[in-house]
Formats: structure tokens, C-alpha cells, sequence
């Protein structure tokens, strides 16, 4: 990593380079952050040219565009709202990866007529992020290709994510399906319509492993055009937290990559913790670490098991889901559940873990370590897991990038970026443990990736185990995490603490904040608002394979169906976290 | 001691693996040796009882056979919830609503009554708690201040219609056949067993400064009595 890489994010480190570039043209509000360096356009016109800027100059080099993140001002309080009284913005996280650096660009836009032009020319994996934002928020993006709703059905009137749109309303879908009519008419002579056939594939079709829709058009066998469809899962994740406190939302957060649980909690609560300026006591951390990495495990098990099933190895289907059952059984002790685990808190755990943790910890390696062996005996080389994998639902290194990938997908195309590695956090870079990079891109890439970091996982569960500190696993500050029980029913002081926790939560600054942790998937990001009270007022969930599902379509054209199974399996779409 | 990049290779295409009949005898090798592992315990366990593990597997067998042999759950399962009785078998509960407020899923509904027994000030004549609704997240648990509400392992809750999946007072106050030996048994709680601190006297308080608010009030805070309900909403 060169010097660059570590030098802390700052934005004023990035306000000369803009201000010689631009100077009065465009005004540029750099300021420091807690978080990532932030810039705040003032001048709407000049986006295109600074997101160009920021993305070609050598000094900035955003190549990843991680997450659009959309905010509706209305009655926000002042430290949030815009000094030109702007009522929408928007915020563009990005990634460097030849820098390891993130940056957030703020452009603000008007009540009337919220428009920016697109961002799909610089970024590509912006495509689908700028329909979420057109979908929820109703911000309208010039020049864009495909602007239309995403995860709300066709017959939805008006923009969920606003502030005055009421969370209770309901529309009936009633509209005919637009999508199919949409891809067969987009042949070009008669005779493609003669030649060709629209099939539909999901959205409850096995191989989807959860309910997304992909519409292909064939010919023959082999795949001519594509769109995926999602929202079938949409369960207004961003919408409800704003109605409830921050740690009402942690159960949602179990809900988002069900796959991988506790992840998902553990990142959302270290976004509010890093908000909050709270630390959490180093138990915390290291339980916080070996239980994700055990669902990391699990996680990629559930990948690799399942899309060995559509490829016809069924038995190794049984070895994964072994191995991921008797991770269940270990998290169901620490937390009370085995998928709706609920145990990261705002300021620690629920619990502490259970005395045997240890040991219970470590009589899962052999289960794991057999199993993991089996699946890399039969499969890895297997001469049809190769004819199947190799080859097939290619994603080279500058795709990759372009289409927003990251985690495992990303690593398989030879993007060297792991949240644990590049931005550590509970503790990650006390860890001894490699990142697994391949470059070939294919489906077999993404499967080997994910087998070896399952044994990396291990590594670092077992090293942690090894240095689980003593302690408590909550702060004690009780303006965030509800007291210990023993000071709630013995002592007045403790009581109010109780009841402030729970009536009015815990109160957190206005501000913006973007946090990430890698989820199972890949960079698992929260932007998280607030506006001073218990509640968020808004909430984005960067979904990991929501930039992978986008980019579907475009990998699988051109090849077979079967490739096509193949690939949305390995690409590990969990709708839970792609619909919210 | 930070993390390595590492780059792998697939595996070569070398001449065992274009041959094939090598990687499909070593493949057998490994289903058969799963199979004979799963399936001599249960000819080893044969006559005696099938439960190797304690959990209501075989050795070996992942599988449970349910409904017969149950997986035990560990003393932290949140399942139903019960309502906690005192001694002469009134509801600990106080009505305070806090555990009403703290449900994400808001399917917790409580109408407060005064109780006769002047001691115990509040009760809850109405307690009910929809479970199609319920997330089954514990945050009630950890809410209540009076330990009134517990959960149990008890997780098959079926129901013909949705009014049935109502549970009022009857259906949530602790029955004798919760705890039976063959009943699901207390889960999720807010504490497991008898923690020493807990006894009146001992509990160090925390050296923590009081919220602001309250800062103002100096010593009466410790005579201060407990905060009234909120107006249900
Ligand atoms: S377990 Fe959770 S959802 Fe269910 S009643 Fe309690 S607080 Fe509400
Ligand atoms: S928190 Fe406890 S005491 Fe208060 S209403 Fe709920 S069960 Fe009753």
C-alpha cells in the first residue's frame, strides 16, 4: 500500500486539488468529517464535471461508486438542512481503490422539479441506484437509459421515501406487466420476433434462491437480451426505521442478508456506535468479530451449497448445510434464535456469550474443516464443477469496478479490496489472515475465492479465541444501552436511565454518517441520518449484491441459459438485502 | 499485523484430471465415507434409545427426527412469552408500558387498571400480544423493568384464524406446564440463574454522571417517584 493509502480520509485533503481545478466556477464546501471526506457542491450545474474530476484526476482516481444515497429534507433541523433552503440531496459515496480512500459528494436540489443528469456515463453501477433514488425518492436523473421503477410495482403513485408520503398508504398493483412487453419489443426486425422467445425466469423459480425476477430473451438456447427485476421482497426496510429508535432497528437488520445475520446487526450498530463517538468494551469486539466471520462462513456455505445444487451436485449441498447447522446451534446460544439473531445492541451485546463458547467455538472447526474439504475434494476438481464454472459469467477486473462489485465477486475479478483489510474495524487489523484474490472472473473464481476465505475465517476466529479479553460486553454509558437489570430493579438512578433508554431512545447528533463493514456479500455500507431525536431520520442500507444483481443482465448475455444459473448463483443475489 | 493479499490459482488441468476416472474414484471415496459414518451408528445404536448427541440426533447423523426427537435449545431461545406471577399469584406486571414502547413490532397492547391491593399500585387489565405480529426479538424482555415478562423455548405457534393468534392474559400468565419436564421450559430471560450482584445491597452503582436533565434535582432524585406512562398513544 503506498503512503496515500493510509493517510487518514480527510476532505480538506482534497479541497486545493478541487479549488485549483474549479476555483469560482463551482464553490465546493470541503469539510472535515467524522466519517469520510465529504464535499458539498454549491453550484448544482457543475456535477457532472466535478463527479468527472473526482473520478479521472490522478489526486482523487474515485474509480468504485459504492452508493447513491438519496434524502428528503422536509422539516429537517437546521444543522441538516441545506443554507439555500434546498429540500432533496443527494449523497454519491465513492471508492478509490488505487487510493483506499471514500468520499461522499453532496449535491443539493430544489423542491420543484429535483433533477440532476445521470451519473451512468462516469459510473455504470450507478444505473440501478438512480432508479432506487427515482422509485423512493422521486428525483429524476437526466440522460438516464432505463428510469423506471425499481422496487415498487408499476401501479405505486408517488415516492415512498418522502418525508410527506404516509407509511401506511397501499397501492394494488393492477398494471399489466410492463417488463415483458418492454424486452420483446426491443427486436429490431420481424423476424427476431419469429426467431427469438421471451422466457421468464423467476420470480419464484428454484434457481433464484429467493424472488427476483430475470426476463430473457432466447434464441435458441442462447440469451439475446435480459433484465432482472426485483422489489418482490421490498418490505420498506428505510421507510420503518424512521419510525422507530435505533435499536428497534436492529431486528430489521437481521432481515437483510439472512444469510449472514449478525453481520448485518454488528455493522449497523457500529455505524450508530461511530455516530455516537461510543466505544465498545474489546469483549464486545472480539465476540463481535468471531461470530461474524462464523457467518461469513455460513454465508458462503449457503452459496456454494446451493448453487452446487443447479449445477447438480447435490451432495455437497448436504456437506455445506451441515457444516452451517452446527453454526446455528453455536449462535442460537449466544442470542436466543438461529436466524432472526438480533444481538448486536447500540453499545455492545444482548448477551455475553455463553461460558462454553469457546470450546464450543472450536468443536465447530473439525465439522467445518470436513466438511469445507469434502466440498473442495469433489468439486475443485471436478472436470464438469470445471466445464460448468470456468469460463462462464466472466466479470474482468475493469467491469468489476465499473459495475460496482466488491467482496468476493470482487476479489474473484481481481479487486484486491476487503473492508477488514483496507478500512479495519472491531479489531480487524490486530488479525493475521490473507485476502484471496483471483483474476480469471469466472464463476470458478468466485467459488474458490469463497472456499479459501472460509479458511481464512477460521484463521482469524481462532486467533481471536485465543485473546478473547475478560470483561464486560456493553458500555456503561446507559444513555445508549439499557443498565444492567441489577441497577433497574435496585436503584432509582438506574431506573430512569431505563426509562429514558427505552421511551425516547438514544439520542444521537444531527449529522450524516457512512459506515462499513464487509458483509457476506461485499461492503455492506450504512448511511445513516439524523436529525437529534431517538429516531433515524433516514436510513440507507448499501446492499452488497445490489450492484451485482444490476450488473446480471449484462454478464449473462450472450451465453446460455444454464451459464445464467450458474452465474446468479455464484453472484449470491440474497433478495432480503437487494429488496430491503 | 495486517491482512495479506493473496493470489490464487485454479487448479491445474493436469493429466489426473483430464483422465477423470481418478477424481471420480477419489469422489466416491469420500460420499461412501460419509455414508458408512452416518449410517454404522445408528446399527451401533440399535435397541438402545437414538440419541446419540443429546440433541436428539444420532452420532454422526446430522438429521433430527422431528417430531419424535426434539434439538434442545439453549436457555437463551426466545420463544412465547409468559407473564410472570408474585407469590400469591398476581401479575408482577405494573402496566408501566415499556415494553409496549420498545416493541419494533408494535404488537403489544395494554389497558392499565388500578390494582386493589394498594401496594401494588397498577395492573394490566388488558395484556395482549398479537404473535403473527411479534418478531420474536426479546426487546420486551429487556424492557420490562418489574422482570414480568419472560420468554419460553416454546416455538410451535400454529393458529387457525388470526384472532386466535391474540394472546390475552390467560394464554401469557405462567402455567405450571411451562416449566414441566416436559414442557418447553424458560428461554430468554434477563438473567440466567442468580447472579450474586443481583441481591439488594451489593450492586456497586456506576460512577456515571447523572443525565443533565435530572443533575438539577441534586439528592431528591433518590425519592423521586417512578416516571408516570406516557398516554397510550
Ligand atoms: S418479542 Fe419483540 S416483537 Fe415480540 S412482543 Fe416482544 S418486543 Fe414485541
Ligand atoms: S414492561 Fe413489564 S411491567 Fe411494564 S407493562 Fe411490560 S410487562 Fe408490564
Amino acid at each position: 500500500m503506498s503512503a496515500l493509502a493510509s493517510a487518514p480520509s480527510s476532505s480538506l485533503t482534497y479541497a486545493p486539488v478541487l479549488d485549483k481545478r474549479f476555483g469560482p466556477k463551482a464553490r465546493i464546501e470541503a469539510r472535515p468529517a467524522k466519517d469520510i471526506a465529504t464535499i458539498t457542491l454549491t453550484d448544482r450545474s457543475a456535477y457532472i464535471e466535478v463527479a468527472r474530476f473526482l473520478r479521472d484526476d490522478p489526486a482523487c482516481a474515485f474509480d468504485l461508486l459504492l452508493d447513491l444515497v438519496s434524502i428528503d429534507l422536509l422539516n429537517a433541523p437546521a444543522p441538516l438542512r441545506p443554507r439555500d433552503g434546498s429540500r432533496f440531496q443527494l449523497h454519491v459515496i465513492l471508492y478509490s481503490t488505487r487510493r483506499n480512500d471514500h468520499l461522499r459528494l453532496i449535491v443539493n436540489l430544489p423542491e420543484q422539479n429535483p433533477r440532476v443528469p445521470t451519473l451512468v456515463n462516469l459510473w455504470p453501477a450507478v444505473n440501478w441506484f438512480e432508479r432506487e433514488a427515482w422509485d423512493l425518492m422521486g428525483i429524476e436523473f437526466e440522460g438516464h437509459p432505463n428510469l423506471k421503477r425499481l422496487l415498487t410495482h408499476n401501479g405505486f403513485v408517488g415516492h415512498a421515501l418522502r418525508k410527506d408520503y404516509a407509511a401506511g398508504q397501499r397501492w394494488l398493483c393492477t398494471e399489466e406487466d410492463l417488463l415483458q412487453t418492454d424486452l420483446a419489443a426491443q427486436t429490431e426486425t420481424p423476424e427476431d420476433i419469429f426467431e427469438t422467445m421471451t422466457v421468464n425466469l423467476g420470480p419464484s423459480h428454484p434457481a433464484t434462491h429467493g424472488t427476483l425476477r430475470i426476463v430473457l430473451r432466447l434464441d435458441g438456447e442462447t440469451i439475446v437480451a435480459a433484465e432482472g427485476e426485483c422489489g418482490y421482497l421490498h418490505r420498506c426496510f428505510e421507510k420503518m426505521s424512521e419510525s422507530h429508535t435505533y435499536s428497534q432497528v436492529i431486528p430489521y437488520t437481521d432481515r437483510l442478508n439472512y444469510c449472514s445475520p449478525m453481520i448485518n446487526g454488528f455493522g449497523y450498530a457500529r455505524a450508530v456506535e461511530d455516530m455516537l463517538g461510543v466505544e465498545i468494551p474489546p469483549r464486545a469486539k472480539a465476540i463481535r468479530v468471531i461470530l461474524s466471520e462464523f457467518n461469513r462462513i455460513m454465508d458462503h456455505m449457503v452459496c456454494i451449497g446451493t448453487n452446487l445444487v443447479d449445477l447438480g451436485a447435490l451432495t455437497n449441498f448436504w456437506y455445506a448445510y451441515q457444516a452451517r447447522e452446527a453454526i446455528y446451534g453455536l449462535l442460537e446460544a449466544c442470542c436466543g434464535a438461529r436466524l432472526t439473531s438480533s444481538y448486536a445492541r447500540v453499545g455492545g451485546l444482548s448477551a455475553d456469550v455463553p461460558p462454553n463458547f469457546d470450546e464450543w467455538s472450536r468443536s465447530l472447526f473439525p465439522i467445518i474443516k470436513t466438511q469445507l474439504d469434502d466440498i473442495d475434494g469433489l468439486v475443485s476438481k471436478n472436470r464438469i464443477a470445471h466445464k460448468r464454472m470456468r469460463g462462464t459469467g466472466i466479470v474482468s477486473r475493469e467491469n468489476a469496478i465499473a459495475w460496482g462489485f466488491t467482496g468476493p465477486c470482487g476479489r474473484a475479478s481481481g479487486l484486491a479490496y476487503d473492508v477488514r483489510k483496507d478500512k479495519p474495524y472491531e479489531g480487524y487489523d490486530e488479525l493475521d489472515f490473507d485476502v484471496p484474490v483471483m483474476t480469471d472472473g469466472d464463476n470458478f473464481a468466485r467459488y474458490y475465492v469463497r472456499m479459501e476465505e472460509m479458511r481464512q475465517s477460521l484463521r482469524i476466529i481462532d486467533q481471536q479465541l485465543r485473546k478473547l479479553p475478560k470483561g464486560p460486553v456493553t458500555t456503561d454509558d446507559y444513555r445508549v444501552i439499557l443498565p444492567p437489570k441489577e441497577m433497574v430493579y435496585n436503584e432509582m438512578e438506574g431506573l430512569i436511565y431505563h426509562f429514558k433508554v427505552v421511551f425516547e431512545g438514544t439520542k444521537v447528533a444531527p449529522g450524516y454518517f457512512y459506515s462499513s463493514v464487509e458483509g457476506g456479500n461485499g461492503e455492506l455500507g450504512y448511511t445513516i441520518v439524523a436529525d437529534g431525536s431517538g429516531n433515524p431520520y433516514r436510513l440507507k442500507v448499501r446492499p452488497p449484491c445490489f450492484p451485482l444483481f444490476a450488473a446480471y443482465e449484462k454478464i449473462i448475455k450472450g451465453g446460455m441459459v444454464s451459464d445464467a444459473v450458474a452465474t446468479l448463483g455464484m453472484l449470491n443475489i440474497i433478495a432480503g438485502e437487494l429488496d430491503r | 499485523m495486517p491482512a495479506k493479499v493473496v493470489k490464487l490459482e485454479a487448479p491445474a488441468d493436469n493429466f489426473a484430471f483430464r483422465v477423470y476416472l481418478v477424481e471420480v474414484v477419489k469422489g466416491m471415496v469420500r460420499t461412501l465415507g460419509h455414508l458408512l459414518r452416518n449410517v454404522v451408528p445408528i446399527f451401533v445404536a440399535e435397541g438402545k434409545k437414538l440419541a446419540g448427541n443429546g440433541d436428539g440426533s444420532v452420532k454422526g447423523m446430522p438429521i433430527v427426527s422431528f417430531p419424535e426427537a426434539r434439538r434442545d435449545y439453549s436457555e437463551r431461545f426466545r420463544g412465547r412469552h409468559i407473564l410472570k406471577t408474585r407469590d400469591d399469584g398476581s401479575l408482577k406486571c405494573v402496566a408501566c408500558y415499556m415494553c409496549q414502547t420498545a416493541c419494533p413490532a408494535d404488537c403489544i397492547r395494554i389497558e392499565a387498571g388500578e390494582h386493589p391491593v394498594l401496594a401494588y399500585e397498577k395492573y394490566p387489565t388488558v395484556f395482549e400480544i398479537d404473535m403473527l405480529r411479534c418478531v420474536m426479538c426479546g426487546y420486551c424482555v429487556d424492557a420490562c423493568p418489574k422482570d414480568a415478562i419472560w420468554m419460553t423455548k416454546d416455538y410451535e405457534l400454529a393458529f387457525f384464524d388470526r384472532k386466535s393468534a391474540i394472546y390475552g392474559i390467560p394464554m401469557l400468565t405462567e402455567k405450571p406446564s411451562d416449566t414441566a419436564a416436559d414442557g418447553p421450559g424458560y428461554g430468554y430471560r434477563p438473567y440466567y440463574g442468580e447472579s450474586p450482584a443481583r441481591k439488594a445491597g451489593e450492586f456497586e452503582p456506576s460512577g456515571l454522571p447523572l443525565l443533565p436533565v435530572l443533575e438539577a434535582r441534586g439528592a431528591a432524585i433518590n425519592r423521586m417517584p417512578p416516571p408516570p406512562p406516557p398516554k397510550p398513544a
